[in-house]
């Protein structure tokens, strides 16, 4: 029984196949790169994943449990936290507000004792809010802990975001491209807290465009084109390959 | 099977309900937002065809041209001078909301709060045998045809029709076609408004006159966009005759609770296919 | 002068000072029966509390991302609830007040079960929906509500506590408290609620849906449990307002008191659950009743309605009459800070 598996994905929109019989294993505290070309069903196979999609057929399954009929937010409370290619961020709130809103998969305690303010609760919330600010420091975003998120430069508010997922405890997490529109620096530095975070025990899916990043981090890389799987191996081998490179025709590779 | 009289009234019913839902469908598009307060123009138009059909002398078909000027121009700028100034979709529902009051107050003082009724314009009526119509009800049918008609041509074989589907559909883009996106919001408006009021001027004989004569209105014509599905022209015209039949045949069998009927109806369809029947789905 | 403010340097006055000067409406609102038993000042007040109490509930579920216009049914739900028990049924009193809230509560959460599912601007038109039916049931069910012509209802009977006699049909005075208390149960519930963790889950899911959605959070449940609330304390409003007027007939309780509830909140200023509600609700409906004295029929309506289109267009965009005060309090402290202390500069966002 694998970690996180997908058998037989399917995801029809109409007649058109965003996805198509995708099937892959992942295995616990492995970092998964997903890679094709623009349109390929990178961003749709992490919709299915978490919950924002249900698959037209197949099944995905985490830890032996069938999560392609449930909600985004059970499935958040499994374990399986993703980001956000948009920028998909709480208007208007500060830093700390938002990771705050973030992490109520952080809490045990009910939404009446958190009512109530039982002692129980304040311990926790105290201890939440020592893990918020932690994060925060460790994706380099403190300085601005109390400020709201638009004085964000678009590479750290991509950050915030994944400041964000990790607020709500996660097993598995699913980042959507996120080094897009960093610059080297910016994206070295997710490169290592990607590293950082997996060595916590968090396994990692990674779609990725920059081949640069993926073959740092990635332990294991899944080509996709045009919705099917089309490669699935060493980050390396899958570079040289042809269906890959010709699925990437036209665009840079490294 | 309800008598042919009941589909007449169905028929009517429904021409009034298509006008204004046409009309708030049009302004849906371009404001994003419902205008709530739709309704008050079709009583102002009402009001004011009375004003000059008795007051003035002004015979009924001018009178209603005119007047359907006239709140189109009241529409535009409301629209500029207050809607334009407030922003957010709540506030400037919030804003609609209140020019109700505004209006009915207006219409109050000025008109007062008894009824008033508009002789018929066509008197007599038409014989069919079992039943009979009057002229006037004949009127209002013919007169949305018409409506709906030119609708269509402007809508579709115009060029200033094409800027309309264009600013409604997709604004940015349609700016960047160097489409005067402000005007034609401003225009649509105007005629949203417009057609509000003629509803209210073709209905004036039919029933009586007061300042809150635009509620019922527009209540029904946001239950006709809605079973028409948010958004779409053909949906409002759709919803109307739907909900104009509805009404009436309801009206027939269960007087008293025909309107519970209507609203339970469309929480059912919200509920099962809240994009009605043309609307597209919003997530 | 410098030295002698230096003096309070100990107490964090910049913080405390909005409090004590917030903290003074308050005791003022205790005292007032103390000061004044004129019907005609009581009678305002209790009637602005209790919408107050409804527009407290429409906030709460806009926090949560939804807009209803069902808070009038729920006071109707609650009133005729109320009405029913105590005059039909001969229940007593009190249980009848208990019940008027837990009915409309219980009606709320299986309404809003079904109905929250479809959110936005459907969600909207449902409840506008679900207003005017109750409305016209209330009107149709002629056996049970006594239709059009109201139901009279029975006040709450004497209360002789060892030195305290209270009298309900004596003057406005205990409604008064009644109103006070429901307004500050409401209040403090709902405060507690925006200030704990709650308060945060409502807000993600009104600033953004899919992230709340996907960080964990059940739409569904929060919406419901929103909802719920408000149905429970605008119920209990409509009890109020129905005995206190002694009677009640579906004219009160229709489609356009939830949108002058809706406007109550707004106005006041929709980002704050408990202050700005009552601003709103006071505000709008002592005008409405200043207004409606006007020799001219009809001005009223149209002075109000001018009033209120002013306030949203002057107002900046998100904010209420509660606003200003932050913003009069910093014109006002910032004259006093320039001179206390010279050479720091204050900036404002």
């Amino acid at each position: 029984m694998a970690f996180l598996e997908l058998d037989d994905v399917t995801k029809l929109f109409g007649k058109l196949a965003a996805v198509e019989d995708v099937s892959f294993n992942v295995d616990q505290g492995e970092v998964l790169g997903i890679v094709g070309p623009n349109g390929s069903g990178k961003t749709t196979l992490i919709n299915l994943i978490s919950g924002y999609y249900k698959p037209t057929r197949g099944t995905i399954s985490f830890m032996g449990k069938k999560i392609s009929v449930l909600r985004p937010d059970e499935i958040a409370k499994l374990g399986l936290v993703r980001t956000f290619q948009s920028n998909v961020l709480y208007e208007k709130t500060t830093l700390v507000q938002s990771m705050l809103m973030s992490s109520r998969l952080q809490y045990k305690t009910s939404d009446i004792e958190s009512f109530m303010e039982t002692k129980k609760y304040k311990d926790e919330h105290e201890g939440v809010v020592g893990n918020v600010l932690q994060t925060l420091q460790l994706l380099d975003l403190f300085n601005e802990t109390f400020r709201p998120a638009s004085v964000l430069s678009h590479g750290y508010q991509r950050m915030l975001g994944i400041a964000l997922a990790l607020a709500a405890n996660p097993k598995v997490l699913l980042l959507d491209e996120p080094t897009t529109g960093m610059n080297y620096e910016e994206a070295q530095f997710v490169v290592e807290n990607i590293k950082k975070i997996n060595e916590q025990g968090i396994t990692v899916l990674l779609i990725e465009h920059n081949m640069k990043v993926l073959l740092d981090v990635a332990t294991r890389v899944i080509v996709l084109s045009f919705g099917s799987k089309i490669a699935d191996g060493n980050p390396h081998e899958m570079m040289n390959k042809p269906e890959v490179i010709e699925a990437y025709l036209g665009t840079e590779t490294v | 099977m309800p008598p042919a009289g009941i589909w007449i009234d169905g028929l009517v019913q429904s021409s009034t309900y298509i006008t204004m839902a046409f009309g708030m469908v049009l302004v849906f598009s371009i404001l994003g937002i419902l205008n709530w307060t739709h309704g008050q123009y079709y009583m102002i138009g009402a009001v004011i065809v009375y004003y000059g059909v008795t007051a003035a002398g002004v015979p009924f078909p001018f009178s209603m041209l005119v007047v359907g000027l006239i709140i189109a121009g009241l529409g535009m700028l409301v629209k500029k001078v207050i809607i334009d100034r407030v922003s957010g979709d709540l506030y400037v529902g919030a804003v609609t909301l209140a020019l109700i009051f505004f209006f009915e107050g207006l219409a109050s003082m000025l008109f007062g709060m008894q009824d008033k009724g508009l002789a018929n314009v066509l008197p007599g009526s038409l014989d069919l045998g079992t039943f009979s119509v009057s002229y006037q009800k004949i009127a209002v049918v013919g007169f949305t045809l018409v409506v709906l008609i030119a609708m269509y041509i402007v809508l579709n074989r115009t060029k200033i029709g094409l800027s309309i589907r264009a600013v409604a559909q997709e604004p940015r883009a349609a700016s960047l076609y160097g489409v005067r996106v402000e005007r034609v919001s401003l225009l649509v408006m105007g005629i949203g408004c417009m057609l509000a009021a003629w509803a209210g001027c073709i209905m004036a004989p039919v029933y009586a006159i007061n300042p809150f004569i635009g509620r019922m209105p527009m209540i029904f014509s946001l239950l006709a966009i809605v079973i028409g599905g948010l958004g779409s022209l053909s949906g409002a015209i759709i919803g109307g005759l739907i909900l104009g039949f509805l009404n009436s045949v309801m009206t027939y069998y269960i007087s008293y609770y025909s309107e519970v009927v209507l609203f339970v109806l469309v929480i059912i369809l919200l509920l099962v296919r809240p994009q009605g029947l043309f609307g597209a789905a919003l997530k | 002068m410098n030295v002698w403010l230096n003096r309070f340097r100990t107490y964090d006055w910049r913080n405390m000072w909005p409090k004590v000067v917030a903290a003074v409406p308050v005791i003022i609102f205790l005292l007032i029966p103390v000061f004044t038993q004129g019907e005609i000042v009581l009678n305002m007040l209790i009637l602005s509390g209790i919408w107050a109490v409804a527009a407290m509930g429409f906030t709460l579920i806009l926090r949560t991302g939804q807009f209803s216009l069902g808070q009038a049914a729920f006071m109707a739900i609650g009133g005729y609830t109320c009405a029913i028990l105590t005059v039909v049924l001969g229940w007593p009193w009190w249980w009848g007040f208990l019940l008027s809230g837990i009915v409309s509560g219980l009606i709320a959460m299986l309404i809003g079960s079904v109905v929250l599912r479809v959110g936005g601007i459907y969600f909207s038109i449902i409840t506008l929906s679900l207003t005017e039916v109750i409305r016209i049931i209330a009107q149709q069910w002629e056996s049970v509500t006594h239709g059009s012509r109201g139901l009279i209802t029975t006040p709450p009977p004497n209360i002789d506590l060892g030195p305290l006699h209270i009298n309900f049909m004596a003057n406005s005075v205990p409604f008064y408290y009644l109103t006070l208390i429901l307004v500050a149960v409401t209040g403090l519930v709902f405060w507690q609620i925006g200030k704990t963790r709650m308060g945060g889950t409502f807000y993600a899911m009104l600033a953004n849906q899919t992230l709340a959605e996907h960080e964990g959070i059940h739409l569904m449940r929060y919406r419901v449990i929103a909802f719920t609330l408000a149905g429970v304390f605008a119920g209990f409003a409509g009890a109020i307002y129905a005995n206190y007027l002694t009677v009640i007939s579906p004219l009160i309780f229709g489609l356009w008191q939830s949108i002058q509830i809706m406007m109550m909140s707004i106005v006041g200023g929709m980002s704050s659950l408990v202050a700005g509600p009552i601003i709103g609700s006071t505000v709008l409906y002592i005008l409405g009743i200043q207004l409606s004295r006007l020799p001219i029929y009809g001005i009223s309506q149209l002075l109000y309605g001018a009033v209120v289109v002013l306030v949203l267009i002057f107002l900046p965009k998100g904010t209420g009459l509660i606003d200003l005060w932050p913003r009069i309090w910093r014109k006002i402290y910032r004259e006093v800070e320039d001179y206390e202390i010279p050479g720091e500069t204050r900036q404002e966002d």
